[in-house]
């Protein structure tokens, strides 16, 4: 599903971010990327969702080179993707529901049937009766879960988080762990870059770890 | 691992060239109600620049008037030695109307130059007693056409004019016609001047405040870009929304400007006109009107257009 090769990438200005990173994620996988700060792994995430594109190597994403994919074609290979952003990036002005929507509108679903699917995925995570609120009105809590709501709400192949449990407490970590794993069970293939080690200790899934820009651990390779 | 199936994707919402218009529409006034406060400052800004602006153009208008009015009184004679005969009167005005430039002309009579001379000198009547008309010659007054006031082209009228039979003389005031030439360029050349400064004030000022509500949403426009949306399903909106800006704006302007008008100018005195009997301002005729509308609307699209290049990243 998912394939890096040698893959190389530097800001300018900066050192290398990452370094000969070759990984190979299978469909259906779910796994945690961590390292400390400045590991790279923000960087390997958005080379995933084609935010940037590497200075050296090739990253394959569901068949489709990223690395060679003409900006156009990018919104189609994203809406394959799921992205759980660590500031969550809910819109402010927008209600619960029109945050969520906004994945199934820019791929050109009817209202009824927005209406419906968002429900239904609020319904799933406990927040339906949130649905008319907006943003700024939630806990941390709930903003991770409207923001999980936007990423899952059009069952992507692929479901990446970065950092989805940081500044949760304990209940609303295991919920949002519970949500990943539920997408995971779906079919989706989830990964999840973190810093948390009780949340990569308890779930006994593959781990990547980085370092420097480096793959330095790869429990599967293991 | 058990996959079920992924959701499927219902009927699209905009299929056809009129479903996508009325989604990104509706998309768009949504937007305006959930930006109220950015999207009426925004307005307020572009309907102070084009009250500014129209203003401008309401002074120009009048000013354009006010100078056609004195441009009127631009004026050649043909004297002639006596009286013409109908027959050579009507040959002499044809010759005359072939030349380019040629207005309304009236032919004033040794009997009529007699009487508005005795007109001129009314109470000392005494001084033209025995006085007969044939010491004043006849004449022809002709008006030249707007294009033809300007000193040199009434400089080559007379020289044309002074080649056809029967005249002995031609006069134009040609002093006041060159200092009136000069002093409509330099009105034309200050108008020119004063409107460009104006109209890139306004492009500047509508331009920058769109960049500015553009930018206070650009987490906006990132994070459509990063579930999935198309470029052109992330700007369409945002060009409607500068179109409505812009267009409201330019409206409210108008409307502002008519306001002030009705209330207080249009019965003002014009002291520039020559003509006392004449007063109050004329209104911006409807083809300004209307290509201010036009040029709100399109400085909002266009607005919205440059600065969604910075933005938009996809």
């Amino acid at each position: 599903m998912i394939q890096l090769h040698n893959v190389f990438m530097s800001y300018q200005g900066d050192g290398a971010a990452l370094s000969n990173v070759t990984l190979k994620i299978n469909k259906g996988e779910f796994i945690f990327l961590t390292g400390v700060s400045g590991a790279g792994k923000s960087t390997l995430m958005k080379l995933l969702y084609g935010a940037l594109r590497p200075t050296r190597g090739q990253v394959v994403i569901d068949g489709i080179n990223v690395t060679k994919l003409p900006s156009s074609q990018l919104p189609f290979l994203r809406r394959k993707i799921g992205v759980v952003f660590q500031d969550f990036k809910l819109l402010p002005s927008r209600t619960v529901l029109e945050n969520v929507a906004l994945t199934l509108e820019v791929m050109g679903w009817g209202k009824k049937d927005i209406n419906k699917r968002v429900y239904h995925v609020l319904k799933q995570m406990g927040m339906e009766h949130k649905i008319n609120s907006t943003p700024l009105r939630l806990s941390g809590g709930e903003q991770q879960r409207i923001a999980l709501a936007r990423a899952l709400v059009n069952e992507p192949k692929i479901i990446l988080a970065d950092e989805p449990t940081g500044n949760l407490d304990e209940e609303s970590r295991e919920k949002v762990l519970a949500i990943l794993k539920e997408a995971n069970v779906r079919g989706s293939t989830v990964v999840v870059a973190t810093h948390d080690k009780r949340l990569i200790e308890n779930c006994h899934k593959r781990l990547i770890v980085l370092d420097n820009g480096r793959i330095v651990e790869d429990s599967d390779v293991a | 691992m058990s996959r079920k199936k992924a959701a499927k994707r219902p009927k699209l919402a905009r299929e056809g060239f009129a479903g996508r218009i009325h989604y990104f529409v509706e998309r768009a006034f949504i937007n305006i109600r959930q930006n109220l406060l950015v999207t009426l400052l925004t307005i307020g800004t572009i309907t102070l620049a084009f009250l500014i602006l129209s203003l401008s153009l309401l002074i120009y208008v009048n000013l354009e008037r006010v100078t056609e009015n004195w441009s009127d009184r631009v004026q050649v004679t043909a004297y002639f030695e006596n009286d013409l005969s109908p027959g050579d009167l009507a040959t002499l005005k044809s010759k005359i109307r072939a030349l380019e430039g040629t207005g309304d002309m009236r032919y004033v009579s040794q009997e009529e130059a007699l009487r508005t001379f005795y007109g001129r000198l009314k109470g000392q009547e005494a001084l033209l007693e025995g006085v007969s008309s044939d010491i004043l010659p006849s004449s022809l007054e002709i008006h030249l056409k707007k294009d033809s006031r300007d000193s040199k082209s009434i400089a080559l009228y007379v020289e044309r004019l002074k080649k056809l039979p029967m005249i002995t003389e031609v006069q134009y005031g040609e002093e006041w016609v060159k200092r009136f030439s000069h002093f409509m360029n330099l009105v034309r050349f200050a108008g020119i001047l004063v409107a460009g400064f104006i109209v890139l004030a306004v492009v500047f000022i509508v331009a920058n405040t769109i960049k500015l509500t553009i930018y206070a949403r650009k987490d906006e426009l990132e994070l459509m870009g990063l579930v999935g949306a198309t470029r052109l399903f992330i700007k369409v909106p945002f060009l409607i929304e500068g179109i409505v800006q812009g267009f409201v704006g330019a409206a409210l302007a108008i409307l502002v400007l008519s306001g002030v008008y009705l209330a207080f100018l249009h019965n003002a005195d014009f002291f520039f006109s020559f003509n006392t009997m004449e007063a109050g301002l004329l209104f911006l005729p409807v083809t300004y009107l209307i290509a201010l509308l036009f040029g709100g609307a399109a400085l909002g699209f266009l607005g919205s257009l440059a600065s969604l290049k910075r933005f938009i990243s996809l």
